[in-house]
């Protein structure tokens, strides 16, 4: 067990080398140029050039690269060229706090919205209800995000202006009761996002919990459980919730990369100063060091994710050992 | 009983997640709570004894992309940095050229030498004294390689020995010469009247050369200026704070506190919420403000401001060298319209190249005006053919509009000039969307036949607008605009004593360039905003000027 996690860790440096290089490679051959962008209306071709040969920029790409590599693993991951005078990590970790703060929420509502969702229609299945869920369901994960938000906010916000058109002001916001009282409450700023991000999320959750708990449902052990004349509520959540929820485990690891994706839409749309919406920002802008570290430190988070997820599910399912140890 | 277990690990998981929950909302709260409550006062501003300076103007912000004086090029950097930084000269909000740190400046007869003397009360603000030897040090650090300033040349370069400097050729200025503590000379290569001008630009400011040197990287967090306000605080994302600075040599400003907030969501609604002092309005919000039956109406105040947009034909691109193609097309966009229904008169229909205020500038309307059948007219003389083909000319080429955007659609404004070109003149134009880095990319590679821009005025001077746009040898033309009149016009202006023959020869030029149809100009942009009635003698400048401390606001 130990190993293996040790083994997988060993391979993140490599792939760590491979997604930087290519995303470093792909910057540079990419039309536009930062020092262009940053240069500002008065663009003199003579000193933009001075420029890029004095942050190196004229010289091979090879190169370039290695000097990048040996300062990031120094944790220099550079200066920003669209804010000069700030190192990237100082930018991009204040924004990631943002940014992990709207995606765990997102992920406790995808599990919370959708897995007892999934459990009422696996309960009413055969029944008319069961395909009317499921169909608006299926609708509804065929919204795109970026299709999503422009009718959310045109309803809530520009209509009825009934909630904030968007930003970011903390997860929590104070509600007071008769001036006197503070009870914290979601923040008004994070439905409409909250909505266009958990939406595919938890109706794929959904989804799955459904189909697993019908299985589950067919199998002995329930019909036994049933038939010893255990109230339906028990037998839902003590033997089919926890057989049904297995598969689940390997679906945060995607949950959690469809939350990192829908970031750079729901943030760019939203105002809200998370990574994806700097991601987004520093591509506009070629931005070349912060896309690499936006870009690694995506990659990591995704690797770690799934192992995390992997080793949970060697936990839960003794079924599975991975490592091959064969210890039981 | 395996169930059991694993409904405890299930358990264990839900019940980790609620307690890191539960921990993050309680760190946000108390950090929200110290974030609002909390009044922030100047790192040296207190402790003075004086109270001229009072009340707390909150403004919406954006992060600048730097505090550097000497490497902003962005109108957001500017804001902050002409409160916090100044130089010799500064321009006032009623656009007039006046002396700042220096007390005097005497100009040689030949119009080449400047000699400046520094006011005897003028420092930093850690109380530190300006000398010449600042002056000279902070311009020879805008203008050093090392620095790679993307402004210095375009501000510095007409100081003698400044180029020789920039490229590393030299080990100092030549042109600057430091006489005494007080009086500093800059010699220049010609007599320009807009010399002066070009020095109120945040290129030329004074730094504090102890601070920069101790910390290159990081001393924009905290800048020991010279100007009227302190940087006190700066939280990046979060909000940008300026105090007083109650030693300032011009007399304490009136306002003790800028509070820019940077995140939040819409600007009107905080400013109803009564959380901003001013806001921007947008379209969504303009006729609201514009109804005499509103509120906000009596809040909502306009101003314009120097900025222009245009559409550029590159003469070099057939079928734009034939300049009936591009009158043509001129005459058949009708600006008032499209601004009445796509902006709802958010902008000012551009009635020439210079925009109103601007020294040069004519109330009489210069360019192209809607006629649908002069456009048909023009287009009959082309050497180009549109529809059936006529012996003698040639076909009309493709024509691909560029212009800056994210989306697979056009504009809404480009979108209305499309339809007219297509209905009046049965031009077929495909529009052609880049972000920002492509479109200078491919600008500045001379591969756009024609395309959607933009400019702001730097200082107040039309050579910052008709020189630089026009000029065949000007870099910034980036339309490959050649008339050998306008250039001898335009040369004749960069050294002409005389303002009112030398506005005169940029009128004269501004005539041939839109009878040649090279830009068709489009809209003087104007700000909109609602302005709380605690500010007193609130200014909108049409350009980026200090102005907090001529502000009031009772609270």
């Amino acid at each position: 067990m130990t190993a293996y996690v040790l083994r997988r860790l060993l391979w993140l440096p490599v792939l760590l080398l491979i997604v930087s290089f290519a995303t470093f490679a792909l910057a540079r051959f990419g039309p536009g140029d930062p020092i262009a962008v940053i240069a500002g209306q008065v663009r003199d071709p003579v000193v933009i050039a001075q420029i890029r040969a004095d942050r190196g920029l004229d010289r091979p790409i090879p190169q370039q690269y290695l000097t990048w590599l040996s300062r990031a693993v120094r944790g220099d991951l550079g200066e920003s060229y669209a804010q000069r005078g700030f190192e990237v990590s100082e930018l991009i970790f204040p924004r990631m706090w943002i940014s992990a703060q709207l995606g765990l929420v997102a992920l406790i509502i995808v599990f919370a919205v959708g897995v007892p969702l999934g459990l009422l229609a696996a309960r009413l299945a055969g029944t008319w209800m069961d395909p009317m869920i499921i169909g608006t369901l299926l609708f509804l994960q065929a919204i795109p995000v970026m299709v999503l938000i422009p009718p959310l906010i045109w309803m809530f916000a520009v209509k009825w202006q009934l909630l904030p058109v968007g930003g970011w002001d903390g997860i929590f916001a104070l509600y007071w009761i008769a001036g006197v009282i503070a009870i914290p409450i979601p923040n008004p700023h994070l439905y409409i996002p909250l909505v266009a991000f958990t939406l595919p999320g938890f109706v794929g959750v959904a989804r799955l919990v459904r189909i697993t708990a019908l299985e589950v449902n067919l199998e002995d052990y329930v019909r036994t459980a049933r038939s010893k004349g255990l109230s339906e509520m028990t037998v839902q959540f003590k033997h089919v919730l926890p057989n049904a929820l297995l598969p689940l485990i390997t679906v945060v690891g995607f949950a959690l990369a469809g939350i990192i994706e829908g970031a750079f839409f729901v943030e760019t749309l939203m105002g809200i100063n998370g990574i994806g919406r700097m991601t987004f920002e520093a591509v506009t802008s070629r931005d070349y060091d912060v896309i690499l570290a936006t870009t690694v430190v995506f990659a990591s988070a995704f690797v770690i994710c799934n192992l995390i997820a992997e080793i949970v599910y060697g936990f839960v399912d003794p079924r599975v050992r991975i490592g091959g140890s064969s210890r039981s | 009983m395996r169930q059991n277990r694993m409904l405890a690990i299930l358990l264990g998981v839900l019940a980790t997640l609620v307690l890191v929950v539960g921990g993050l909302s309680a760190v946000l709260l108390l950090s929200g709570k110290g974030g609002t409550s909390g009044t922030t006062t100047g790192n040296n501003a207190g402790g003075s004894g004086s109270t001229a300076a009072s009340g707390r103007l909150r403004l919406p912000g954006t992060d600048p992309s730097t505090m550097d004086p000497h490497l902003a090029s962005d109108s957001t950097s500017a804001e902050y940095i002409v409160e916090v930084f100044s130089g010799l000269v500064t321009i006032s909000p009623d656009l007039k050229l006046q002396l700042d740190l220096a007390k005097s400046v005497d100009v040689s007869p030949d119009g080449k030498t400047y000699t400046f003397v520094l006011r005897d009360n003028a420092t930093f603000h850690d109380g530190r004294k300006v000398t010449t030897d600042d002056v000279k040090w902070s311009i020879e650090r805008a203008a050093s390689k090392q620095l790679a300033s993307p402004t210095a040349m375009s501000y510095l370069s007409d100081i003698v020995g400044m180029p020789e400097y920039f490229q590393g050729k030299a080990q100092s200025i030549s042109g600057l010469e430091v006489m005494d503590a007080m009086t500093i000379r800059f010699k220049i290569d010609a007599a320009k009247p807009y010399f002066l001008a070009k020095l109120s630009y945040p290129t030329s400011f004074v730094v504090d050369r102890k601070q920069v040197e101790a910390n290159p990287r990081n001393w924009t967090r905290k800048p020991n200026g010279t100007g009227p306000y302190v940087l006190s605080e700066w939280r990046l994302g979060e909000r940008i704070s300026l105090t007083a600075n109650e030693k300032f040599y011009l007399g304490t400003p009136k306002l003790k506190e800028a509070v820019y907030l940077i995140s939040g969501g819409s600007a009107l609604t905080r400013f109803e919420n009564n959380e901003l002092d001013v806001a921007p309005l947008s379209i969504n919000d303009i006729e609201r403000a514009q109804d005499p039956g509103q509120a906000l109406n009596k809040l909502y105040k306009q101003t314009p401001q120097f900025s222009i947009s245009y559409l550029a034909f590159d003469s070099s691109k057939p079928p734009f060298d034939d300049v009936a193609v591009r009158r043509a097309m001129g005459y058949a966009i009708d600006r008032k319209k499209i601004s009445d229904v796509t902006f709802k008169k958010m902008l000012a229909p551009a009635s020439g190249i210079m925009m109103p205020g601007l020294p040069g500038y004519t109330t009489d309307v210069k360019t192209l005006q809607f006629d649908a059948n002069a456009a048909k007219a023009e287009l009959a003389k082309s050497k180009y053919y549109v529809g059936a083909p006529v012996a003698g000319k040639t076909a009309m080429p493709t024509i691909t509009l560029t212009e800056v955007g994210g989306g697979a659609s056009a504009g809404t404004d480009t979108q209305a000039y499309i339809d007219s070109w297509k209905n009046i003149l049965g031009l077929n134009i495909e529009v052609k969307q880049l972000d920002f880095a492509s479109f200078l990319a491919d600008q500045s590679a001379g591969k756009l036949q024609m395309f959607g821009a933009g400019w702001v005025m730097d200082y107040p001077d039309p050579e910052d607008l008709i020189d630089l746009k026009f000029h065949s040898k000007s870099a910034l033309n980036e339309n490959h605009y050649n008339n050998p009149a306008v250039d001898k016009l335009l040369d004749e202006a960069r050294t002409l004593a005389d303002p009112n023959r030398r506005l005169d020869l940029y009128r004269q030029a501004e005539k041939l360039i839109i009878d040649d149809a090279t830009w068709l100009p489009l809209y003087y942009t104007v700000a909109h905003q609602v302005v709380s009635p605690n500010v007193k003698g609130w200014i909108d400048p049409p350009m980026v000027l200090p102005r907090l401390r001529f502000l009031e606001v009772t609270r």
